[in-house]
């Protein structure tokens, strides 16, 4: 089969991004609004390429492998706790508190990743027994007050353009080179694409899914950072209140994955992100109710996945009207 | 094939074992405490039974290895329909069948996307959710009363009653059980959750025991919705938003893989969601405060579905 020059793997690369922005411009230019007016809305649109582009490169790490995991909210929320909470005690600025939510993040993963690999109990499960335990210890943490840095100037500064530009660009590269470049990577896909071969020609398959629940630890401490610099506080859920998050890579995820032919993986879910980011802060500017807000991604997601799951019916008939139309 | 040893046997009750554990643990601590028992166990039948009847049928859904949650968004559109129907007509009857109605409108649209257009149930399942919550918080926006959709609470007290509740839990558990045992609807079911591509080339249609198993599973949402507006008649945006997945540990906590397949059993559902229950109330007992009891309800939840696995543990990582 013929392979599409780089020119056309670079267009289509681009293409679901440029196409979204494309759409809202105009949707914009109706409603008489400008998309981006002003720092904030670039703040807002970088935040949110972070934040999704993060928690989707948590979700997929594991969910390619087969393991679901619901906890990544909690370990978003009980690493800021942590940190949070020791930066007031300890009087400490932003960095060292971002480095205690990723440390503290990927050990909370590693700790969960130990639990599914010594007790074998299917991943789906163990996520759930440690998203109520991880739940339960941020609430008994603080007494169910959680944490507020309001006074905090320096944290709270933390939120510039530029650092999450570069906390995005930093775990792009970090991702593409753990699981694209060294032997920890390769394990992963040989793991990922055939488990059992790859078990039986010696790839220690218990090392390597502790070290996935570590990464996506990690990439949820800064999640977790970036939410308590930007709100200044970070607030408490029980009884799964924290999974909401999770939800919001799914369509990134599928999005990147398609991508995904054409270009490395891991950057075609940050254009994902970016794409979801553009519709984010299409909805702030737009002043759209949560309500329609959700309806829509909902309503989105859906409508990529039928073309995913049936795209090969759609083209078909794409291709034969192409054909009778060109006779 | 010899007998069993008990150290084989025990996996496969340890789920009923761990309920018949929680409850003498029940008793114990509620004498110890000088607690009032009687209440509480009016309040764990209150808690258990919405838990149990969602978690019954939705055993359909997970039987044929797919999970759904969106089952507590569905209960809490359903229940506010409901609630709404009533307000307009004063017909606890009418109030009933919306709910149940909504109900079977919803699984069919979740059947539908998933078998029509080839989609994963899961995914399906998340998108729904989102779209189910949103159309609460539309429902309640509509209603223009606040921030809940009241039934007044005296118009259905009298069907507030345990022995009302347990009634209807157990006629849905007796319809469950006759579909899923006596006809070859659960034969068929555990087949396709244990091998789907042996089930597809002995003729067992998917698509078609996908849409019975959301119809069934949407018979009990309604019921759930129906008995949540009977024990709490203020009804808001959060009513039922922890079922979709209390029905998952339920299920699991009941001894069934959550993978479905041929070890799935009706019964789990219920053995599950009253052993969450117990220990939700013996949590409440010992006063542990939200987050330690939370903590501990994890790990033995953690505790219980890692006995049940018992020897079934490959030298693979299960995915």
């Amino acid at each position: 089969m013929k392979q599409p020059s780089w020119l056309k793997k670079l267009l289509l690369s681009l293409l679901i991004p440029i196409a979204v922005f494309a759409v809202l411009e105009i949707i914009a230019l109706v409603k008489g609004v400008r998309l981006f007016a002003g720092e904030d809305s670039w703040k807002l649109f970088f935040r949110a390429v972070a934040n999704v582009t993060l928690t989707t490169f948590a979700l997929s790490i594991n969910l390619d492998s087969g393991r679901f995991d619901f906890s990544l909210g909690a370990v978003s929320m009980l690493s800021a706790t942590v940190a949070g909470t020791l930066a007031q005690e300890w009087g400490i600025g932003p960095w060292p508190t971002l480095a205690i939510a990723v440390v503290a993040a990927a050990l909370l993963g590693l700790f969960h990743g130990g639990v599914y690999v010594l007790t074998r109990i299917p991943p789906i499960i163990v996520s759930l027994g440690m998203t109520l335990f991880y739940e339960g210890c941020a609430f008994a943490f603080t007494g169910g007050k959680g944490v507020s840095l309001v006074t905090r100037t320096d944290i709270i500064g933390f939120s510039t353009i530029f650092n999450y530009i570069l906390l995005t660009a930093i775990a792009v590269v970090a991702v593409i080179i753990l699981f694209d470049n060294t032997r920890f990577g390769a394990n992963y896909r040989a793991l990922l694409s055939g488990q059992k071969i790859a078990v039986e020609t010696g790839i220690r398959e218990k090392g390597n899914a502790l070290g996935c629940y570590a990464v996506s630890g990690a990439l949820m401490g800064v999640v977790g950072f970036i939410s308590l610099a930007n709100t200044g506080s970070q607030q408490l859920s029980l009884n799964f209140g924290s999974i909401g998050i999770m939800f919001t890579a799914f369509l990134p995820m599928f999005i990147g994955g398609w991508i995904g032919r054409y270009i490395n993986k891991r950057v075609g879910i940050m254009l994902g992100a970016v794409s979801m980011a553009l519709i984010s802060l299409a909805f702030a500017r737009f002043d759209t109710a949560s309500s329609v807000q959700s309806i829509i991604s909902a309503l989105l997601l859906v409508l990529f996945l039928i073309y995913l799951n049936n795209e090969f019916a759609i083209l078909s008939k794409f291709r034969k009207k192409q054909k009778v139309s060109e006779k | 094939m010899g007998r069993q040893t008990l150290k084989e046997r025990i996996p496969a009750f340890a789920s009923v074992i761990g309920l018949g554990v929680l409850i003498a643990a029940y008793y114990i601590i509620g004498a110890v405490r000088d607690a009032n028992v009687e209440y509480g166990l009016k309040a764990i039948v209150n808690q258990s039974v919405v838990v149990a009847l969602v978690a019954t049928g939705a055993v359909f859904i997970y039987t044929l290895g797919s999970v759904d949650i969106s089952l507590g968004a569905a209960t809490g559109v359903s229940a506010l329909l409901g609630a709404m129907t009533y307000n307009a007509t004063g017909s606890l009857w009418l109030m009933f069948f919306t709910c149940v109605g909504v109900a079977l409108a919803i699984g069919i649209i979740n059947s539908s996307l998933a078998s029509v257009f080839n989609l994963p149930i899961f995914v399906t399942t998340v998108a729904m959710m989102s779209v189910l919550s949103a159309f609460m918080l539309i429902l309640i926006g509509l209603n223009g009363k606040g921030d809940t959709i009241k039934v007044k609470a005296r118009d259905v007290r009298p069907l507030d009653t345990i022995e009302i509740k347990v009634g209807i839990l157990l006629a849905y558990i007796a319809l469950c059980w006759f579909i899923f045992t006596l006809l070859p609807t659960g034969r068929e079911a555990k087949f396709i959750g244990g091998n789907p591509l042996c089930a597809f080339l002995s003729g067992i249609n998917e698509k078609k025991l996908a849409v019975i198993a959301s119809l069934v599973s949407a018979v009990g949402i309604g019921l759930g919705a129906f008995l949540s507006i009977v024990y709490a008649p203020t009804l808001n945006r959060n009513t039922a938003s922890s079922i979709g997945m209390d029905v998952i540990i339920a299920i699991v906590f009941g001894g069934m893989p959550v993978s479905g397949g041929p070890r799935s059993r009706i019964l789990a559902a219920v053995v599950g969601a009253f052993s969450m229950g117990f220990l939700s109330q013996i949590m409440s007992m010992l006063n542990l405060g939200s987050g330690y009891g939370q903590m501990i309800k994890a790990a033995i939840f953690l505790l219980v579905v890692f006995i049940a696995l018992g020897s079934r543990r490959g030298k693979l990582l299960t995915r």
